[in-house]
């Protein structure tokens, strides 16, 4: 039993790492029906910042934990203003002249830029990123975890519920609803849609930027970090439902706990290939996700 | 017409020119990853061998000319290596390749050079197979050599090891790559032969983060030893993932334990884990530390990222260079003949070559001379000092 808790607990955090990332996709889907396909890069951007950012805060001989926090507005500040550039170079052009596929592949293109701009900086090989927290296990239940696992956790929720909050509460998250719902109305009603669009593109690279420095301490920093996590977080988009903020968290922690319990009482060998098949049994049966609505397109 | 002509002329004297200039220079082909997990392998095996070329241009070059690497990226992947392949041979005209990193790479690759009778180097690649691939009497000959200590040379050490200190539940965990999964099997025989059985095998593929469910099937398993076989960001995640559980257990493994990036990532988890080693950064005789003194000075780095790498690549050049000297020729069958039958004795970084190679024999690294490394204060050192101390600092090829 205790190890079937073990492994749950490496599920979950491996699970809201990918929540996060496809919680990214799904903020710019909401509103313009476009996705960053270069969300993999806005990771590894993110990442590699605030690699950057904390090694000079350690260098003017501040503690790992401080500089890390002193580091997060930092990530923040830059994954917006990368998701902004990526939106006014290859999503605006195409929202605009109504493109089905301009924007596919400009963020593709956008996100190889990206990596090798990053290949350049920071060179092509992994970098330990110093951990703000004592890399010691806990011991919690007789499950040994991580510190940094639980604040993946945490960090990841409090995120989601961050723009939750602002979304609900305040005048300008009821502009982002409102262009979600439906974008023609909300621009009669006098929101700037096409602002609303940018500035959820920047939320989303700023989600993606987060999942990189929650995941950079235990793993490793390195151009090639995103790749494959982009990847896995569009499945879980897929499987969730992408027009779902909670569907994506819920598909996260369903892949993330699949993956870990198939390595334990299956196979290590075949980890993926339960959520692949997840994957397409949602593509049959509920195309729209797990949790999300269907639409008709009315042609 | 006389434009056309004028054209005919300038393409043919463009040729001309570049055949002069291929006359005047020996290329020879460096295949490896430069980017990646296997980067820093790559990265330290190319500059190993540029050294080895700049010290042999320096003093006349071979057959009086200069040797000219033609070094290209092939990233890991076996698809990109074989293009690489192609075009070395093709469009670059090499007479030779050193190079491979990656099992899977040298075996996808290395057919090419075979079909143009061209000579290869492997001086990192381990899996067992790379240099059987073509073995006679099935092919008329076997352009396929070897300067790193293979697979099954490795995996016996291991079992070696995991016997002599008296352990018998041993868990493997390697990679899904050809790396992995070859000396998965090889480590099995290996442990086999010495009456041990491996109470859980485990895999995980290139890229993973969370090595919580091998680790935990191992310890259910009731395993006494990790065994490895993997590269280094992903066996950082595994050695971590060990320590996260509480679990004190010894880790040995495949040489990858020495490599920079499982060092750094592992940190105090990767202390005291255990591998074969053809070379450790030490200056144990003179050749190693005057090659270590020239990788510091050239590169400007204090520790080499993959020292073995980087020595493997340095003895590669200087063996073909000789070879190539004593066919007289860049003809790739007459370099397969001279490295079959090296008259010259040669003084390398990993060990000293005479009649390295024969026909029937294409790998310079015998059993006996890797070493265990172990991880101590973030750098390789001899795992028994006495190893490398006097007379047993040099280990050399058997007659046969």
């Amino acid at each position: 039993m205790q190890n079937f808790f073990q492994i749950l607990v490496s599920g979950i955090s491996v699970g809201m790492i990918y929540g996060v990332i496809a919680f990214g996709y799904q903020l710019t889907f909401s509103t313009s029906k476009t996705l960053n396909f270069g969300q993999g890069e806005a990771l590894t951007l993110g990442a590699l910042v605030g690699l950057t950012a904390v090694n000079f805060l350690i260098g003017v001989s501040l503690g790992n934990l401080w500089a890390y926090l002193i580091a997060l507005p930092v990530v923040f500040a830059f994954g917006m203003l990368q998701g902004t550039v990526v939106e006014w170079l290859g999503v605006r052009q195409a929202i605009r002249t109504k493109s089905e596929a301009g924007w596919i592949m400009a963020t593709i293109a956008l996100g190889i830029i990206f990596k090798n701009m990053a290949e350049h900086i920071w060179g092509k090989d992994p970098i330990k990123f110093p951990s703000p927290v004592s890399e010691n296990p806990l011991t919690i239940f007789g499950v040994n975890v991580r510190l940094m696992e639980i604040i993946i956790v945490l960090g990841a929720l409090a995120m989601m519920l961050g723009v939750e909050l602002f979304n609900r509460r305040s005048i300008y998250g009821k502009a982002v609803v409102a262009t979600a719902n439906d974008r023609d109305a909300a621009g009669l009603m006098g929101i700037n849609t096409s602002q609303v669009i940018t500035f959820s593109y920047g939320l989303s690279s700023l989600s993606a930027a987060l999942a990189g420095v929650l995941i950079a301490p235990i793993t490793l920093t390195g151009a090639n970090m995103g790749a494959a996590l982009g990847l896995k977080a569009f499945a879980v988009a897929i499987i969730g439902g992408l027009s779902s903020g909670l569907g994506v968290v819920v598909g996260g922690l369903i892949l993330g706990i699949t993956e870990s319990l198939t390595g334990f009482y299956f196979d290590t060998g075949y980890k993926d290939v339960p959520g692949l098949i997840l994957l397409l049994l949602v593509l049959s049966f509920k195309p729209a996700g797990l949790f999300g609505k269907t639409a008709i397109k009315k042609v | 017409m006389l434009i056309k002509k004028g054209i005919l002329a300038v393409a043919l004297s463009a040729l001309l020119g570049s055949t002069a200039y291929a006359q005047q220079t020996i290329k020879i082909g460096l295949s490896g990853p430069m980017t990646g997990g296997s980067a820093a392998m790559g990265v330290s095996m190319r500059d190993g061998a540029k050294l080895a070329a700049a010290e042999i241009n320096k003093a006349g070059g071979v057959l009086g000319k200069q040797i000219q690497l033609v070094e290209r990226d092939d990233e890991a992947k076996n698809e990109l290596g074989v293009q690489i392949a192609q075009e070395l041979i093709n469009k670059e005209n090499v007479i030779a390749t050193v190079g491979f990193i990656n099992t899977g790479v040298s075996l996808a690759a290395q057919r090419f050079y075979q079909e143009a009778e061209i000579p290869v180097m492997n001086n990192v690649a381990t899996g067992t197979l790379v240099t059987k691939q073509f073995m006679q009497p099935e092919h008329k000959a076997n352009y396929i050599f070897r300067n790193s200590a293979n697979d099954s040379i490795q995996s016996a050490m291991v079992a070696d090891a995991v016997k002599k200190a008296g352990f018998s539940k041993p868990a493997i965990i390697a990679d899904s790559t050809n790396y992995g999964q070859l000396g998965k099997a090889d480590l099995e025989k290996a442990l086999a032969a010495l009456g041990i059985k491996p109470v859980a095998v485990e895999k995980f593929n290139i890229g993973d983060t969370d090595m919580t469910a091998q680790a935990l099937r191992a310890k259910d398993a009731g395993a006494d030893v990790v065994l490895t076989y993997a590269i280094g960001p992903e066996l950082a995640q595994t050695v971590n993932s060990v320590v996260k559980l509480g679990w004190k257990v010894p880790v040995m493994g495949s040489w990858t334990l020495s490599m920079a990036s499982f060092i750094d990532a592992a940190g105090a988890n990767g202390e005291g884990v255990l591998m074969p080693q053809t070379f450790i950064q030490t200056p144990s005789t003179p050749k190693r530390k005057a090659f270590i003194d020239a990788y510091q000075a050239a590169y400007k780095v204090d520790r080499i990222p993959s020292p073995v790498s980087a020595a493997q690549g340095y003895d590669s050049v200087l063996l073909l260079a000789a070879a190539i000297e004593q066919a007289k020729s860049t003809d790739g069958k007459k370099i397969r003949e001279a490295l079959e039958n090296l008259d010259k004795k040669l003084e390398g970084v990993v060990t000293n070559y005479d009649h390295p190679f024969s026909a029937t024999d294409h790998e310079a690294i015998t059993a006996n001379i890797p070493v265990l490394g172990t991880v101590k204060g973030g750098r390789v050192v001899p795992a028994n000092p006495a190893d490398l101390e006097g007379a047993n600092a040099l280990r050399v090829k058997p007659k046969s």
